[in-house]
């Protein structure tokens, strides 16, 4: 027995960098690769969930996706929804993270303030944006009609579905970009901007040289980590418009998701679902080339 | 000293357990003591009604119930993934023409009818003949009974008595006196609200299930006599039309995106003079609390279109699930004869859940009861005429609607009808699944 322990206790010795993060990784293994594994074992599969077992059908989904109007619809709504919110996002939050940048008085309690929109549930706040953009009962055009302007449709048009649906995500997730651009503005050196006032430049000139340059790689990985959720945004789409009116908003993801939950089609939402993988996957790629250049400069 | 004998016989009988203390008829209703049994229920009125009298059907038979209830979205969604996982769901509401297809096909419904002939389990007095013949057509299926209707549904026309009699507004019985008539109050200052002449469901596949009543009053249908798709047709595309231009022309704004939630809450708030929608939200608009409609509205069915006056049949059931175990369907069973029966069937109505059996309807305590006999007159002649066909018959029922709703959407938008239902129909032939 003695000698027994006495052997498990000189491997792990010898073993300790595959021992001790064993349980992480076998626990990661479950959740992560597993999922994604049988996703893509489905992806190649015909089955309606209930009705038999999966059958395999080779490539047959995805060349069931090239024709499929919902599909090509579901990249132009992700393109416009996430090329939109993500570059006013990150626009709106960098300027707001030089604001807050300069020390004022109060501004702890402003930033806190600030940060609740980002904090809050989404499905909770989707909810109360649901109803503040109704066009009958809204507090939305209530506000636009109580200063003159004439009321919008918001979410009840398919013209200004996605512009109102952006409003509701820049609102949420600007404050996220801030936090991380203030975090990084806080720890640039101060030796350039010395050296910069000296030679006699201007604010403009400070900004667009030296600010921006040594701040693009945490701007770059603030809109990657953004990007991850933003172009598989669900709870907001859903929770107000379901995708409608019509397919107006339904991007690629809640159109997979209509697919497996709502028809039951479990092996071409997965087939759907890969298509989504790849794209995240190759936007963060280039990202993350752009990111380590950056950081070469 | 015989009496005595009884007596003591009865008592040592009950004793043991051989009698029911209960006088239930001439079953015995402790034969699954000590079963326990489990339901998956949507949140609807009928289960408010019937939960909290679980207890005396649980003492009646000692069998242990126990009812989930879910709201209807996760409902759905939680019902597919237990009874796919082959969990230990023993029975669950169903809507039959939204599901009765699929779960069939699945084995996840079990035929009740030898349940029903059997006299040892089930009472000579429930009488599976006092239910209304549409609703149970639709809960069969290949000529077996899956599911006993625990509530009939149709859709009434709705409207705004006091002022259809303020400005002398004849009640619409066809299609072309309800065009007249949303032309009127549309855009009319009735107390300081500006109106809308009506208002409908607009939201895709949500307003199929109410758009499926002018389908077929205008001689529409779902599929032709082939199995092709139909909502192509001259009369299919009409109905398509109509629906749309009433709604965009005539209704509230933002009309593709009003569900029953957002369209109850207009009329209830006293904007729009009409409503086409289910008979159950009486209870909704006659509601003062919420109302400021209630005891101002009138009922009737819906008026007639070029192939006639021809409303759809929907309703609820109790279902036994076909993967549980024999003597647990069996005590499953016991709970939905009881659940459906006269007395249960007659308090539900009298709580404002439309009833399935033509009893509950007929008893004087209801009619004694009854503060809308439009709404009463309106459901039953519904019920009659009804098609329990509401859904496209198929076994993909969601992706259908789906597909159909785009093109309502379409028609509420204004754009191209007829090249809209053609690429509908198109998408639907490849797609559907038999």
């Amino acid at each position: 027995m003695k000698q027994f322990l006495g052997t498990i206790s000189r491997f792990i010795d010898r073993r300790q960098a595959l021992v001790y993060p064993a349980p992480a990784i076998i626990a990661l293994f479950l959740i992560v690769v597993v999922p994604i594994g049988y996703n893509l074992y489905l992806a190649f599969t015909k089955w309606t969930i209930g009705l038999g077992d999966p059958r395999f059908i080779g490539v047959d989904n995805f060349i069931e996706l090239f024709g499929d109007e919902r599909v090509l619809n579901g990249v132009k709504v992700m393109v416009y929804f996430s090329g939109l919110s993500l570059s006013i996002e990150l626009i709106l939050g960098l300027l707001i993270a030089l604001y807050f940048h300069r020390q004022f008085k109060g501004s702890e309690i402003v930033q806190a303030i600030y940060i609740f929109p980002f904090a809050a549930t989404p499905v909770a706040v989707a909810l109360i944006w649901r109803i503040m953009l109704n066009p009958e009962i809204g507090v939305m055009n209530y506000l636009l009609e109580s200063i003159g302007l004439p009321g919008s449709l918001w979410v009840s048009s398919a013209r200004t579905v996605i512009p109102a649906l952006v409003l509701v995500d820049v609102w949420k997730w600007t404050p996220m970009i801030t936090l991380i651009v203030l975090a990084g503005l806080k720890s640039l050196p101060h030796d350039p901007y010395e050296a910069a006032r000296i030679d006699g430049a201007n604010t403009l000139q400070i900004f667009w040289y030296i600010t921006l340059p040594l701040i693009r790689p945490v701007l770059i990985a603030a809109l990657m980590l953004r990007s991850l959720d933003n172009l598989k945004e669900f709870d907001i789409i859903y929770t107000i418009t379901q995708g409608g009116p019509g397919i107006a908003s339904e991007t690629l993801y809640l159109y997979s998701y209509n697919v497996g939950f709502s028809f039951f089609k479990a092996g071409y939402g997965s087939a759907l679902m890969v298509v989504v993988f790849l794209i995240v996957l190759v936007f963060n790629v280039v990202m993350n080339r752009m990111r380590i250049n950056a950081q070469d400069i | 000293m015989q009496k005595k004998m009884t007596v003591v016989l009865v008592g040592v009988l009950l004793c043991l357990g051989l009698v029911s203390p209960v006088i239930a008829g001439d079953i015995d209703w402790m034969q699954f003591k000590g079963t326990e049994i489990r339901f998956l229920m949507n949140k609807h009125p009928f289960t408010s009604f019937i939960e909290p009298k679980v207890a005396d059907f649980e003492r009646m038979t000692g069998i242990k119930v126990t009812l989930e209830v879910f709201p209807e979205d996760q409902f759905r969604n939680k019902r597919m993934i237990e009874l796919n996982a082959g969990g230990t769901v023993d029975g669950y509401m169903i809507m039959p023409g939204q599901a009765k297809l699929h779960y069939w096909k699945a084995g996840w419904l079990k035929p009740l009818d030898a349940f029903i002939a059997d006299a040892s389990l089930t009472e000579a007095d429930w009488d599976v003949k006092d239910f209304f013949a549409g609703p149970m057509k639709g809960s069969s299926i290949e000529g077996k009974q899956i599911g006993i209707v625990i509530n009939a549904e149709a859709s009434l026309l709705s409207y705004r008595r006091d002022l259809f009699d303020r400005f002398k507004v004849k009640v619409p019985e066809t299609m072309q006196e309800l065009e007249q008539a949303v032309k009127f109050f549309t855009g009319k200052a009735v107390d300081g609200i500006k109106m809308v002449g009506i208002t409908l469901r607009g939201k895709g596949a949500a307003a199929t299930s109410q758009w499926v009543d002018f389908l077929y009053s205008f001689g529409g249908s779902w599929t032709t006599a082939q199995g092709k798709s139909n909502l192509d047709s001259p009369e299919s595309i009409a109905a398509f039309k109509f629906y749309g231009d009433l709604l965009r022309n005539y209704g509230p704004q933002g009309g593709t995106m009003l569900h029953w939630a957002e369209s109850t809450s207009i009329f209830m708030e006293g904007k729009a003079a009409m409503i086409f929608d289910a008979n159950v939200f009486k209870s909704l608009y006659e509601n003062p609390k919420e109302s400021k409609v209630a005891g101002k509205v009138g009922y009737t069915t819906i008026p007639a279109g070029p192939a006639g006056k021809l409303p759809h049949v929907s309703n609820w059931s109790l279902a036994i699930s076909g993967t549980s175990k024999p003597d647990r369907q069996k005590a499953a069973w016991l709970f939905v004869q009881w659940a459906t029966n006269k007395e249960n069937v007659l308090g539900a109505l009298l709580a404002g859940v439309p009833a399935g059996r033509a009893s509950a309807w007929s008893s004087a305590e209801y009619k004694s009861k009854d503060e809308h006999p439009d709404w009463t007159a309106g459901s039953l002649k519904s019920f009659e005429i009804g098609q329990p066909q509401w859904n496209p018959p198929v076994l993909n029922v969601p992706e259908i609607r789906d597909i159909t709703g785009l093109v309502i959407v379409d028609a509420i938008e204004g754009k191209d009808v007829v090249q809209s239902a053609k690429k509908a129909a198109a998408v639907m032939n490849k797609k559907m699944e038999l």
